[in-house]
């Protein structure tokens, strides 16, 4: 019975989530609370791209565009509207789902290099958008500055508040994503990876399916996109930049695709590198193409899968 | 009448691949497609079950046209296609893999399993392994199992026992043998006394049209005697 808890506990996810929260609390509390929370959305931006990549095999170019329609809904909302940092994250949210939803429908229909190109095309679109053509409400290269109102409940213009809440998103949307890929749906999602034509002749409508994976996956993206400009109070084309879509294939590389810790393991360790080794190394990006070259080489699985191999082989052996 | 193939054309751009194909093929009947290599053999199978469209002609299944229909729907009618390379979802495991074809049938999972166990008990013991750790013979028994979800009423079979041994073929043959009768079946097939056995009728199929239709079974049963039409 016992055995059965501790079962379904860990496999809901819940153990993922405690360990994934005592992770960053520790790393936090020991370094810079918001460079953590930096970390923690980006984490929650690879989760939303591992989903189409991972789970369905569909490699994008462009998840950038999402990310910023996000940052840019959000933080429209709060230049023109209202201040309310929770109606932002809202906004953020719809953002990335209305642009996910009617992007995808073409999308969607293509395989391998024509999607990630695609995507790529999107992205530029929406970045010439964001940077020229709507200048005069985005503020154009200089983007927005943006200030948030406090909120009597959950104040989480306070930096550590809003540590705590982003790291209560990670978790949700890890426990979410745990639960949507054990499903039936989650086994749909790797067979269409695996032959889509063979789900399709299951009975299976896979454009549907593959349309709403893109949408979850892009208003998770656009959810990371508004923690983002609440976290550092402005919005500018970085956000949109279709040049920073390497930051998150290399960090669901490096953690290994297809996994939810290897997702927030990759976000992770891609933002220590990024963040720690320029330091140390003014041209650390070389060194970054050397790590995945080794990865693609050596370690195809990421830090993730390559622990996990190692785990199935030393309990079939015994040692 | 289950199905009824009339005057049907396919091609692969310029190229014909199948022309004025014509067959019919009765409830509970096992029909065979026997022929060389490039005879089209394929292509029909592929064209009924939704996955290419033909240039011309009509394909009635159950009183109702099934031609240029996407597969899934003609999965949903009731045809089942089992593919020639007995590729399953490496990935998941055998109990994933019924799972699956078990959804969109809304049948219970539970049945599913049952079903297949009861055609090849075998598999109980493999249920939680990844497909891709599977024979070719247990793939091919798991592809006819998780076609058989739902009560299909027609199961379309290519080159079932290609590349497999005889003690597994003859696993094979008794799996299909169970579902005679009960089921339609229309099976591509180059081994000629595996024909004999198993077939009602059987179309020979020469360059892309069907050659001859075979209904003595004196003819049928007796490999050599087919050869000939070859």
């Amino acid at each position: 019975m016992g055995k059965d808890v501790k079962a379904r506990f860990r496999d809901s996810g819940g153990l993922g989530v405690i360990l994934i929260a005592l992770g960053f609390i520790i790393f936090g509390t020991a370094t810079s609370i918001h460079r953590t929370t930096d970390f923690i959305i980006f984490s929650i931006f690879v989760l939303g791209f591992d989903l189409l990549y991972g789970h369905m095999g569909r490699l994008s170019f462009g998840h950038m565009l999402f990310f910023g329609s996000g940052a840019y809904a959000a933080g429209l909302l709060v230049r023109y509207a209202t201040p309310n940092p929770f109606l932002a994250i809202l906004a953020g949210i719809c953002g990335g789902a209305l642009v996910g939803g009617i992007l995808g429908p073409v999308a969607v229909r293509a395989t391998g290099a024509c999607f990630a190109l695609i995507n790529l095309a999107f992205n530029q679109v929406g970045y010439f958008l964001a940077l020229v053509a709507f200048a005069k409400s985005t503020g154009g290269e200089d983007g927005l500055s943006l200030t948030f109102s406090s909120t009597p409940l959950l104040d989480i213009t306070r930096p550590k508040v809003f540590f705590g809440f982003a790291l209560f998103c990670l978790c949700l949307i890890y426990y979410l994503l745990k639960r949507l890929t054990s499903s039936p749906y989650g086994i749909l999602l790797r067979t269409i990876r695996e032959n889509e034509t063979r789900a399709q002749f299951i009975g299976y409508n896979t454009y549907r399916y593959k349309w709403f994976t893109f949408v979850i996956s892009s208003s998770i993206s656009a959810f990371a996109g508004a923690l983002a400009t609440l976290n550092y109070g402005y919005v500018n084309p970085s956000f949109v930049d279709p040049t920073r879509n390497v930051e998150v294939i290399f960090a669901a590389l490096i953690g290994g695709a297809g996994s939810l810790y290897g997702a927030v393991i990759g976000g992770f360790s891609y933002m220590v590198i990024s963040n720690y080794l320029a330091r140390y190394i003014p041209r650390w990006e070389m060194f970054l193409g050397f790590a995945l070259l080794i990865l693609v080489f050596k370690f195809r699985e990421g830090i993730w899968g390559n622990v996990i191999s190692v785990w199935k082989r030393r309990t079939q052996t015994g040692e | 009448m289950l199905l009824t193939v009339t005057d049907l054309d396919v091609h692969y751009g310029h190229a014909k691949a199948l022309h004025h194909v014509n067959l019919h093929l009765l409830r509970g009947e096992v029909i065979c497609m026997v022929g060389r290599n490039g005879a089209g053999k394929t292509t029909l199978l592929k064209t009924i079950a939704g996955f290419l469209k033909p240039s011309q002609g009509s394909i009635l299944f159950d009183q109702k046209p099934i031609q240029g229909l996407v597969p899934e729907k003609v999965s949903i009618m009731g045809i089942r296609y089992v593919f020639q390379d007995k590729r399953v979802f490496g990935e998941l495991t055998v109990k994933e893999n019924i799972e699956l074809a078990a959804y969109p049938t809304k049948e219970k999972v539970s049945d599913s399993i049952n079903r297949i166990l009861n055609l090849y008990p075998k598999m109980g013991v493999l249920l939680d392994s990844k497909a891709k750790g599977l024979s070719g013979g247990q793939r091919q028994i798991l592809l006819i199992g998780r076609a058989l979800i739902g009560e299909p009423k027609l199961l379309l079979i290519d080159e079932p026992t290609e590349g497999l041994s005889a003690g597994i073929i003859e696993e094979i043959l008794s799996v299909i043998g169970r579902m005679k009768g009960e089921l339609s079946m229309m099976i591509v097939e180059q081994n000629l006394s595996v024909v004999s056995r198993m077939a009602d009728r059987v179309y020979i199929m020469k360059e892309g049209g069907i050659f001859k239709e075979i209904n003595d079974r004196a003819v049928i049963e007796q490999s050599n005697a087919l050869e000939a039409y070859l």
